[in-house]
């Protein structure tokens, strides 16, 4: 019987090895959420696959449906990931997303704005880079989840006090008299309000300081809280 | 489900089929097939996995697999010790040595970083690697993890914590593969081997 081949775009999430030269090829697509599909000889040098399903590449992917994984059949690329993996900024950077991503999403459930949330941090990461990349789109997320901090007020006295701290499981940030969690600069918050008030070319183009690692800092532990597990990529590189 | 076989015949299906690669079926046809062979054959069989075992290890030095405390390409005196070629596994070191390209030194990471499964740096022969560097004079690191994702990562950390050692760091190139077909070929592996072309001498006597 002949397998009902559809039609998709993805981002590559990760990658599992299965035998000899094949790949498991954890896709998140646009119409399908995340799939899971069989790569058939990925890994031989010949491969007419090649670089394309890599993690972080950003395909138009034609695919066999089957009974548990479906297979994929021909892959053009949108993206590649040639200007993520040639620095390792980058592709660390890279990485801690598609963790995210892949954790955040379940399998045959559509998500098709984080897909599009990827799909345009990935392009920000090859094409420049920079400090609050990933901090940006680990809020961005959150927020079209649901979970969006209080930056204006404090979270729990509602007063228009200076906020000195910041903790998410209160849900934003606190003033001096409340506070809880971990300290938080004046900078940094501003960083914050600009991630989430709409300015967010203004937050990115933000050169790398004590103040976007603190935000970077906010960032991971919020994504780990939503998700309840570490980021594996944000542990092992946070120290580089 | 009940045991179909006799306990002798199933404790060696099971245990066949718990190697990589081999499922339920193959397993039944390998087990028949060494019942089936002369014993002298099986005992070889059984006794060179057991000398495996019993005096594979791993090289004092670059962590290839060696029979003793250092590997045969360490002992041989006439390689060159300047360049050091780093690999994942020692299966490289035979993919490379088979090229006849290569005659400085070897080093095995055993494995390499995936931060998506958690390894790291420190699970692998980083430290060892980093240490051999000055006592053994290398002027020039290759890196040849693979080109993928993993070994990409591991490639591009390796050469940023060699930046203070001022070693030359070179990396494999990326190509098409001798024998294919431009039209197959990915974007990413056809724009390296575009950059890094190299000049072809149409005059064979110019320099």
């Amino acid at each position: 019987m002949r397998r009902p081949l559809y039609r998709d775009r993805g981002v590559v999430l990760r990658t599992y090895r299965l035998g000899e030269a094949d790949r498991i090829v954890v896709v998140l697509t646009e119409q399908r959420g995340k799939v899971r599909a069989v790569a058939n000889g990925v890994r031989k040098t010949g491969s007419r696959f090649g670089a394309r399903l890599e993690p972080g590449s950003h395909v138009q992917v034609l695919m066999a449906e089957g009974r548990g994984l479906d297979t994929i059949s021909q892959v053009e690329v949108i993206d590649s990931v040639a200007h993520l993996v040639d620095d390792l900024d980058h592709l660390t950077s890279a990485l801690a997303m598609l963790e995210a991503a892949d954790q955040l999403t379940l399998e045959g459930e559509p998500n098709a704005p984080l897909y599009r949330m990827l799909v345009g941090a990935l392009r920000t990461v090859s094409q420049r880079g920079g400090p609050l990349v990933v901090p940006a789109f680990f809020w961005k997320v959150l927020a079209a989840e649901g979970i969006r901090p209080e930056l204006d007020v404090c979270v729990r006295c509602g007063a228009d006090a200076p906020l000195v701290a910041f903790d998410m499981d209160h849900g934003g940030a606190l003033c001096r008299a409340c506070r809880s969690g971990a300290p938080l600069g004046a900078d940094a918050l501003g960083l914050m309000r600009d991630i989430l008030d709409g300015r967010l070319n203004q937050a990115l183009a933000a050169p790398a300081s004590a103040a976007t690692h603190e935000v970077a800092g906010h960032a991971a532990r919020a994504m780990e809280h939503h998700i309840e597990r570490r980021l594996r990529t944000v542990a092992m590189f946070e120290r580089l | 489900m009940a045991a179909v076989y006799t306990a002798p015949v199933q404790a060696l299906i099971d245990e066949l089929g718990r190697l990589p690669g081999i499922g339920l079926k193959s397993a039944q046809r390998i087990a028949f097939h060494l019942l089936k062979l002369p014993a002298a054959d099986v005992h070889r069989l059984s006794a060179a996995i057991n000398d495996a075992k019993a005096r594979v290890r791993f090289c004092q030095r670059c962590f290839n697999v060696a029979d003793g405390e250092w590997c045969p390409i360490c002992l041989d005196e006439r390689r060159d010790t300047r360049v050091l070629c780093v690999v994942e596994e020692s299966r490289d070191i035979v993919a490379l040595e088979r090229t006849g390209e290569f005659r400085g030194r070897y080093h095995v990471l055993l494995g390499a970083m995936s931060p998506l499964e958690g390894i790291g740096p420190e699970d692998l022969k980083m430290k060892e690697l980093f240490a051999r560097l000055e006592p053994e004079g290398v002027t020039e690191v290759i890196l040849c993890t693979n080109p993928n994702t993993e070994g990409e990562v591991t490639a591009l950390y390796i050469a940023r914590m060699l930046r203070p050692f001022g070693i030359r760091v070179t990396r494999i190139a990326s190509g098409l593969p001798v024998g294919g077909d431009l039209e197959y070929a990915d974007e990413l592996t056809l724009g390296r081997a575009l950059e890094g072309r190299r000049e072809f001498a149409t005059d064979p006597a110019a320099p």
